[in-house]
């Protein structure tokens, strides 16, 4: 059927109008805005020899550098994922006095200036700070009661990058959890009690499921943004090499000495890991949505 | 005994959603509560099912008090309008989830949730759908899965809300039908909630009209419908025209209520108790027709005759025919009934 043939062709282009002009600016826009910074980057860092290339990113300082980086920003995103989850429920779930003031403060994060938090952190947790201070006199108390020589300290340590980007990881989780759970369809939990499922079952089996691709986006961005960190954690962290220092900073230092290579260098291998951590965790999503919908 | 439901009332803020209900629901039949939306239907069904609690009140479950017994515990199978299904469970997964909830004790073995499943499968025609997801079924085979699931754990009671809500008109009689022939092998005591007056007559064996939180009547489907208790009934069981009687019929003043299937067209008055009228309109519905009449002193009747009774006025003026009432019911101001006799 000829004349079929050429209907059908015509039946297979979208129904809505514009598709054409708006993947062209969307194209254009992340081309300009995101690959082409990043592809210079690339470019950049081809001055240096493979070799060459190899020699800095595997250099000792560097290597400790991403340790610290991937560690904290992994351990603060773990913890941002299961207090974000309950904040979530929170403000999902109930109706209290001050919800909106509550609702309001988990976006402060996202436009306090980074500097401004480190700083107010450090502040909080060093030796003579409200926090810091008690945990001091605990771990004095600790110390002599079990003659051990543990350090509570938060401040100047990792434990206060982890702290830094637990503040600013936070949103993400609450922000892309909560309405997800606003959306859960309240008569599938009372189809599941009316089944006989107590609450443990109902969660584990009917909540957890819909809302793990939620949680996963949110730990992605919490984590891709917490590698990316760099305001905070400088003032938060003793910036140690080997021990303390992340590699954002680490690059900021490459390039103080004008070896614009070497930063490249190892902006690129920063680049490599975020980027499959975050197509990793982009797989784990789709398996996670494919459950529902296959 | 079945459901005995004493003395219920429920309010939502300043809404009174139900006022003082007394219902006793039947072991082994199927009741349906229709009513009008807002009538207060869905919450009777969901304080039964122990998803919303009386604010007053006490419901017992074949003798025993149920009042405070929560949803999972009341042993009650519920299926929702939209279905409710766990999206991200196979069709298998869905209907064993009831057995596999259940404390170790009581859990089945693995094979025999299997069987059972399977069993309920077949029963709901929905064999060979087992690893599908809820995504990929039909209207129609959504809601079989949500029946399959319910009856998985051996509920005492099956309550539907408005089941067939959501499907389109074919399935839902398909639906209904089968319902009513699965029940009538089952014989689970089942409510089921509706507003549509033709599911309920044709589906259940007891009908329980609610409205504004009230019941209006309750009996089998041919008692409310040849004896309704109140103008209300009359009118949300079926269409209905609606007169003022004339002083020599009820001296108090009082309504004729005429059924429009109640009418007749002729083009001649041979009893010489006609009316005259005028066709204004006609809508072919099949083997009947509406047709909208109009008398002289401007008062508008609806008749709905047969087809052939139709053509037969072919060669007829539709502006100066007669209508000839078959039979009526007139209502007193005191709430007494009386036939209208021509």
């Amino acid at each position: 059927m000829p004349a079929g043939k050429k209907f059908h062709f015509r039946q297979n282009r979208s129904q809505l109008p514009g598709f054409g002009l708006s993947l062209g600016l969307s194209v254009a826009y992340l081309s300009l805005l995101i690959l082409l910074p990043l592809a210079s980057l690339i470019l950049f860092s081809m001055n240096l020899s493979w070799r060459e290339f190899w020699t800095v990113v595997t250099d000792r300082r560097v290597l400790a550098a991403f340790r610290v980086s991937f560690g904290s920003t992994f351990l603060a995103a773990t913890i941002d994922l299961f207090f974000g989850f309950v904040i979530a429920w929170v403000l999902a779930r109930y109706q209290f006095f001050g919800k909106r003031l509550v609702d309001a403060v988990i976006d402060l994060p996202f436009a306090i200036p980074t500097a401004v938090t480190g700083i107010a952190l450090a502040t909080l947790f060093s030796g003579k700070g409200l926090v810091g201070g008690q945990l001091e006199a605990f771990a004095h108390w600790f110390n002599t009661a079990f003659s051990t020589q543990l350090s509570f300290n938060i401040a100047f340590s990792q434990a206060g990058i982890v702290v830094a980007l637990m503040f600013i990881g936070m949103p993400f989780i609450v922000r892309t959890v909560q309405p997800v759970l606003e959306e859960l369809d309240k008569e599938v939990e009372e189809a599941a009690s009316s089944l006989g499922a107590d609450f443990r079952h109902i969660f584990l089996r009917v909540i957890f499921p819909g809302i793990l691709p939620a949680l996963l986006t949110g730990f992605a961005l919490a984590f891709a943004r917490g590698l990316g960190e760099y305001g905070s954690v400088i003032f938060i962290s003793s910036n140690a090499p080997y021990e303390t220092e992340i590699v954002p900073l680490l690059i900021v230092m490459r390039l103080g000495e004008f070896n614009y290579e070497g930063a490249s260098a190892i902006g690129v291998a920063m680049l490599a890991c975020s980027f499959l951590l975050l197509l990793a965790i982009n797989f784990l999503q789709t398996l996670a949505r494919n459950r529902r919908s296959a | 005994m079945g459901i005995e439901i004493s003395q219920v009332s429920k309010r939502f803020g300043d809404f009174l959603a139900l006022d003082g209900i007394d219902l006793n629901i039947p072991n082994g039949e199927l009741t349906a509560l229709l009513g009008p939306s807002g009538s207060g239907k869905t919450t009777l069904l969901r304080i039964i099912a122990g998803l919303d609690t009386p604010d007053t009140g006490s419901i017992r479950f074949f003798g025993e008090d149920a009042t405070r017994k929560r949803a999972r515990d009341r042993k009650v199978g519920f299926v929702f309008q939209h279905y409710a299904l766990f999206k991200h469970m196979t069709i298998f997964e869905n209907v064993a989830f009831g057995l596999r909830v259940r404390p170790r004790a009581l859990r089945p073995e693995k094979a025999t949730i299997r069987e059972k499943v399977e069993k309920l499968l077949d029963m709901v025609q929905l064999r060979g759908m087992a690893r599908r997801f809820p995504s990929e079924l039909s209207g129609g085979q959504k809601q079989r899965v949500a029946l399959a699931r319910a009856l998985a754990v051996e509920p005492k009671v099956l309550l539907l809300d408005e089941p067939f809500g959501a499907l389109d008109a074919r399935v839902r009689q398909e639906l209904r039908r089968w319902l009513r022939y699965l029940h009538d092998e089952i014989h689970i005591t089942s409510v089921f909630v509706t507003h549509d007056q033709e599911e309920a007559l044709e589906v259940a064996d007891r009908i329980v009209i609610l409205n504004k939180g009230k019941i209006e009547q309750s009996g089998t489907p041919e008692d409310v419908y040849d004896n309704p208790a109140n103008p209300f009934v009359y009118g949300f069981l079926g269409n209905v025209n609606l007169f003022h009687a004339r002083k020599e019929l009820t001296p108090n003043g009082g309504e004729i209520f005429i059924r429009p299937h109640d009418i007749s067209l002729s083009a001649r008055d041979d009893s010489g108790k006609g009316i005259p009228v005028r066709v204004t309109t006609h809508r072919i519905l099949g083997n009947r027709v509406r047709v909208e009449l109009e008398t002289r002193e401007g008062e508008n009747i609806e008749a709905n005759i047969e087809r052939k009774d139709w053509n037969a006025l072919q060669d007829a003026d539709l502006s100066a025919l007669y209508c000839q009432i078959l039979q009526g019911k007139i209502h007193a101001p005191d709430n007494t009934w009386s036939n209208y006799v021509i």
